[in-house]
């Protein structure tokens, strides 16, 4: 042979790996070629190092927004991985041969305009080294892929492991080489455009002539890549100089990260080959040790063992049957060896006793497992990376980056015996930076309900260390280059996407909580452009009381409430003109509007840079108009009495023409039960008042007091024990009895006799009450 | 050839040409004690191929792997148990497996409460007992100490409704493989090929759960209800028409919108929700089986083809619906009724006929 050497591999195949070092041994090469980005060259020393532990990945993401990525993952089972691994102890030259990363994202870039450069683009996350026949972009493939399985009657991935993981003795390259040659045309066949995979092949096939040419012989050069590409490197010529120049570029940076088994299985975007990431180890680990077959003993042995530890029994007898059995099925498919299929299949009918799900547990830790990567210290780090661990060791929260599950109360007061101002705001700046973490959805701390009664100085935090919270941050690293950064872009888009002013109040909580003045400002803006639109009464005034919150207690935080306070009043002001109409309302959703009422009211008071006055006015009109729900009517004249703005005169005349003969008693009763609704100890004082009831109610006839009592009786119902004591006290001093006797008849269950007559209202028909 | 006026034949004897045309066309080694190869019995269960001419018709139309599942077991010489809701082709699957492994499916022990230990092992026939004491002719062996002699596969249906010390007399004859008979000093062995088929109700949990070690000595196999609509009208289609020619019904076939409605009144009422998922509905006591749909449609053929013009009406679908739902007066009915006015009338101007129908018959 003349040219290079062409290793076809399928990406994170065991198989592959195995037969790829075998090769290698083999042929000597004075250069390693592997399908990946060719301005990442660098990376490779790192994946190289003694401590690293994969699975790890390499991410590219472009610097600007929107931020676009590309990942390539690598799994100690990768043919790539072992090539890089090969030629490092071998000590051998290894390079990247693909496309450099930023023409990957420029391609996507240039996808996402719509200029059209490339119509064959694969998905954003079909990430481009992931699948060895997948990565020509997801419409061929699916297509032949769905061909080949009515044809096998099989899932690809059970078709693959079946046909080339259990290969033994054959020539793997060959065999390999020419199922990519077929499967290439195939897809030709079809018709399909296959536009990217022909440019990276054309860039491929450059880079081999570029290392040709700088004097390595061409057959000492040793290429690892898709075996989709093998047809396309031998037949295509190489990129040119123009061409290169034409490729688009985007700007970006890359960086190594550890990666995760569980992400490798459910995130990679294409479903090939890595459903089962701790399975395919598993083959690598029996490929290694004494075959392919050894692979069935080890997974149902770690199956029954894992299922064991999930508290159930498994006996040996068990697990020899299903070996027995997933050998049968394996026959009938006529393979040597059962694949995760047969294997699956046999343990569920054996251990499992005919349902997946009482497997579900141990399979799951068994096929895909908990394996998270490991990268050594001093690795390339993201620069969100390095300004969090900065800021880690700034704050002294070094100490909680462990695994162990620990606890962490923040003061936010300001420390008055300390010398450094710095110091002083000690607290303060560790929960902005927690807070921060917890906008980017970094799972690192956890913030728990507070325990403070009537203060709020205190916060309590939770905090452990997971590698995926090492990922959370090397993820953010798309959104700005500091913490502060891409948490503030986190809350801007957060922001810019809300579509309620209760959402974006909900941001402007957090950027007050992150200590983000800015993105604060950005989120009260939204807010403020949302409440322009038609909102309900009892949103505006919850989002009035969560500014009001940041008014009042800002100073703690040091955040300056000033821009808050045109809102608040705007939102006031939008209340007071809306509440008198949005108590023209059902019984069901008048306590939506009295709890809205309660919270401008509490608004009002708490800032004196509201207008008193509109608000008691509207309370008055709301009180005496006849033509509102009643309950809502009696709320605001609970709150005028509260305030002291209703005279013993006033109350009394309203009683009375609230509680005549002739008002329905629903609607009576209704009333009673908004006054009712609040500042009960200003009632129970008014003994005027409960003369005036017993007046109405002795008043009333059979029928009309039966539906009054309904009313009454929920009124009371929230009452406590000892308001009701003092209401007997009140209607004994009425009826001239010992205030115990009443009580004792208040207070008391209620007997059986009671209950029947009770039980009759049952009965009762309340038309829409 | 068969007997034409058995009201039902046995499956080897009504499925006699496939199963011949796959014994002679078997390339592939047999087991012992079987007739044919693993994939041949595979063939012979899923179908819808073409063997020297014959035409194999599906006999199970789930999912082939839990045939194929099936099929292994009995190749490793396991006990085979299957477990699914009534309806759901357990005795069906029992059967045809044994139909086409040994050529003959009728070696089987029905489970009742009232199954003793004898029937399971051996009995006597007492007037030879005692006119000739213990010996060989006296005795009467049931079909699994016969499946034991010939290597062949014993069938033993709703074990679960078996009494325990009913099901424990299995467990000796499945680990040992051999059935000792004292009165005669006789230990029978299990010939190769020998194995069990158990089917069990998932409705019955619990009235005689299996023990333990009963259990591990099963490969357990789950048989679920159809997983989509055109698997169940499929198998109701195919099903009805078999019955039907075997039954000389003197009815029209029912249409594909009947069938429809059927095989979508049974999935809504079963899974508890319409089948676009959007609306919840109550479920009925009984089990809404695809069996039940089969029967339920066969039942309309007869009423039409005896009473009325040979057509299924929408009357007598309603009442034959009517029957099948409402199985539990009470419950059911509100159900029914509920479906009715809630799903059934809104579905529009096809459902209209059959919605009147059943209105009718519910006031």
């Amino acid at each position: 042979m003349s040219g290079p050497a062409l290793f076809g591999v399928r990406h994170l195949s065991p198989a592959a790996a195995y037969h790829l070092r075998r090769a290698l041994d083999e042929a000597k090469p004075e250069l390693v070629l592997v399908e990946g980005p060719s301005d990442l060259n660098g990376q490779m020393e790192w994946l190289c190092h003694p401590d690293t532990r994969f699975p790890a990945a390499i991410l590219a993401y472009t610097k600007e927004p929107p931020v676009r990525t590309v990942l390539w993952p690598f799994a100690v089972y990768s043919p790539e991985t072992q090539a890089i691994l090969w030629a490092h102890e071998h000590g051998v030259e290894c390079r990247f041969m693909d496309l450099p990363s930023s023409v990957f994202l420029g391609f996507r870039e240039a996808e996402s305009v719509g200029a059209g450069v490339l119509t064959g683009l694969s998905e954003p996350e079909n990430s481009p080294a992931a699948g060895a026949d997948e990565d020509i972009g997801p419409y061929t493939a699916e297509s032949i892929y769905r061909r080949l399985e009515t044809l096998t009657g099989e899932d690809h991935d059970t078709f693959w492991e079946r046909t080339f993981e259990q290969l033994e003795g054959e020539d793997f390259q060959a065999v390999n080489n020419t199922f990519g040659r077929q499967l290439r045309a195939a897809s030709l066949e079809s018709g399909r455009d296959l536009a990217e995979t022909v440019v990276r092949e054309a860039y491929m096939k450059r880079v081999m002539a570029q290392a040709v040419a700088s004097g390595v012989p061409a057959e000492k050069i040793f290429c690892v890549c898709g075996s989709f590409h093998v047809a396309g490197l031998e037949e295509n010529r190489p990129m040119t100089d123009e061409e290169e120049k034409a490729l688009p570029k985007a700007d970006c940076c890359a960086t190594l990260m550890p990666y995760s088994y569980y992400r490798l299985s459910s995130r990679s975007g294409y479903g090939a080959g890595n459903k089962a990431p701790a399975y395919f180890e598993l083959l690598w680990d029996a490929l290694n040790r004494g075959g392919v077959g050894e692979g069935a003993y080890l997974y149902l042995t770690r199956l029954a063992a894992a299922h064991r530890k999930a508290g159930n029994l498994v006996s040996s007898a068990e697990v020899i049957e299903a070996v027995r059995l997933a050998d049968t099925l394996a026959a009938m498919r006529g393979s040597k060896y059962p694949t995760l299929s047969d294997l699956r299949d046999a343990s569920v009918t054996t251990m499992g006793h005919g349902s997946f799900s009482e497997l579900a547990v141990a399979a799951a830790d068994t096929e895909i497992g908990k394996k998270i990567g490991f990268l050594p210290e001093g690795v390339a780090r993201t620069s969100v990376q390095e300004d969090f661990y900065r800021q880690l060791k700034e704050l002294r929260l070094e100490k909680y980056r462990t695994a162990e599950l620990q606890r962490l109360d923040l003061d936010l007061r300001e420390k008055l015996n300390v010398k450094s101002q710095q110091a002083a705001l000690g607290d303060l700046r560790r929960s902005f930076f927690l807070h921060r973490l917890r906008v980017l959805g970094v799972q690192f701390a956890n913030l728990l309900p507070s325990r403070q009664d009537g203060a709020n100085w205190g916060e309590y935090w939770e905090l452990r260390w997971t590698t995926e919270a090492e990922i959370e941050i090397v993820e953010s690293a798309l959104m700005g280059d500091t913490v502060e950064g891409a948490a503030a872009f986190a809350l801007k888009e957060r922001a810019d996407n809300s579509s309620s002013i209760a959402q974006a109040a909900a941001i402007f909580q957090d950027a007050f909580l992150c200590g983000m003045p800015g993105a604060a400002a950005h989120a009260l803006s939204v807010l403020q452009g949302l409440s322009v639109d038609s909102a309900a009464i009892s949103e505006v005034a919850e989002t009035a009381s969560r500014l009001s919150l940041v008014v009042r207690y800002g100073d703690l935080r040091r955040f300056d409430p000033a821009p808050v306070v045109p809102l608040i009043k705007q939102l006031y002001l939008r209340s007071c003109l809306t509440l008198e109409s949005a108590c023209v309302c059902d019984s069901k959703a008048a306590s939506a509007v009295t709890q809205a009422m309660d919270r401008i009211n509490t608004l009002q008071l708490n800032h004196e840079f509201l207008e008193e006055d509109r608000w008691l006015k509207l309370l008055t009109s709301i009180s005496d108009r006849d033509d509102l729900n009643t309950h809502c009517s009696g709320f605001a004249m609970a709150i005028l009495l509260e305030r002291g703005k209703a005279d013993e005169e006033l109350l009394s005349r309203e009683v009375a023409r609230r509680l005549s003969p002739g008002v329905p008693a629903d609607l009576g009763a209704g009333w009673f039960e908004g006054l009712a609704g609040k500042n009960r100890y200003a009632l129970i004082a008014r003994l005027s008042l409960w003369r005036q009831l017993d007046q109405y109610l002795s008043g009333l006839d059979d029928e009309t007091f039966r539906r009054a009592l309904v009313f009454l009786r929920r009124a009371f119902a929230d009452f406590s024990p000892s308001e009701k004591n003092d209401i007997a006290e009140n209607l004994g001093e009425i009826w001239g009895v010992n205030a115990r006797q009443a009580a004792e008849i208040l207070m008391n269950d209620v007997t059986e006799a009671e209950q029947a007559v009770l039980d009759s209202l049952d009965e009762f028909d309340f038309d829409d009450i | 050839m068969a007997d034409k006026n058995v009201q039902r034949l046995p499956a080897e004897e009504l499925y006699q040409t496939e199963l011949d045309a796959l014994i002679s066309a078997e390339t592939e080694p047999i087991p012992t004690g079987w007739r044919m190869s693993p994939r041949s019995v595979l063939t012979y269960l899923t179908g819808n191929t073409k063997v020297k001419g014959v035409d194999i018709t599906p006999k199970y139309m789930g999912s082939k792997r839990l045939v194929e599942i099936a099929i292994a077991t009995l190749v490793t010489d396991r006990a085979l148990l299957l477990i699914g809701e009534p309806g759901t082709a357990k005795s069906w699957l029992s059967e045809h497996l044994a139909a086409a492994v040994n050529g003959d499916s009728t070696k089987v022990v029905q489970g009742t409460a009232g199954t003793t230990e004898e029937q399971i092992r051996y009995s006597w026939n007492y007037a030879m007992l005692i006119a000739k004491g213990p010996c060989p002719e006296a005795m009467v062996k049931s079909p699994v100490y016969r499946a034991m002699e010939t290597g062949s596969i014993a069938r033993v249906e709703e074990i679960s409704r078996c009494a325990s010390e009913v099901q424990d007399a299995l467990i000796s004859i499945l680990s040992e493989k051999r059935l000792s008979v004292p009165e005669l000093g006789l230990e029978v062995p299990a010939a190769k090929g020998f194995s069990v088929i158990a089917t069990a109700n998932t409705r019955d949990k619990g009235v005689n759960d299996m023990s333990a070690a009963l259990k591990r000595r099963f490969n357990i196999v789950v048989l679920p209800t159809p997983s989509d609509m055109e698997t169940e009208m499929d198998i109701v289609r195919t099903r009805v028409a078999q019955l039907s020619s075997g039954l000389d019904l003197n009815a029209r076939q029912p249409g594909e919108d009947t069938v429809e409605k059927v095989v979508t009144i049974f999935r809504e009422l079963r899974a508890g929700a319409t089948l676009d998922g959007k609306q919840k509905l109550k479920t009925t006591s009984g089990v809404l089986s695809t069996a039940e749909a089969i029967s339920l449609l066969a039942n309309s053929m007869a009423l039409a083809g005896s009473f009325g013009d040979g057509r299924i009406s929408d009357s007598d679908l309603a009442a034959a619906l009517q029957g099948a739902v409402v199985k539990d007066e009470e419950h059911d009915k509100v159900t029914w009724k509920e479906y009715l006015e809630n799903v059934m009338k809104k579905r529009g101007h096809e459902w209209l006929p059959l919605y009147r129908a059943c209105r009718e018959l519910n006031g």
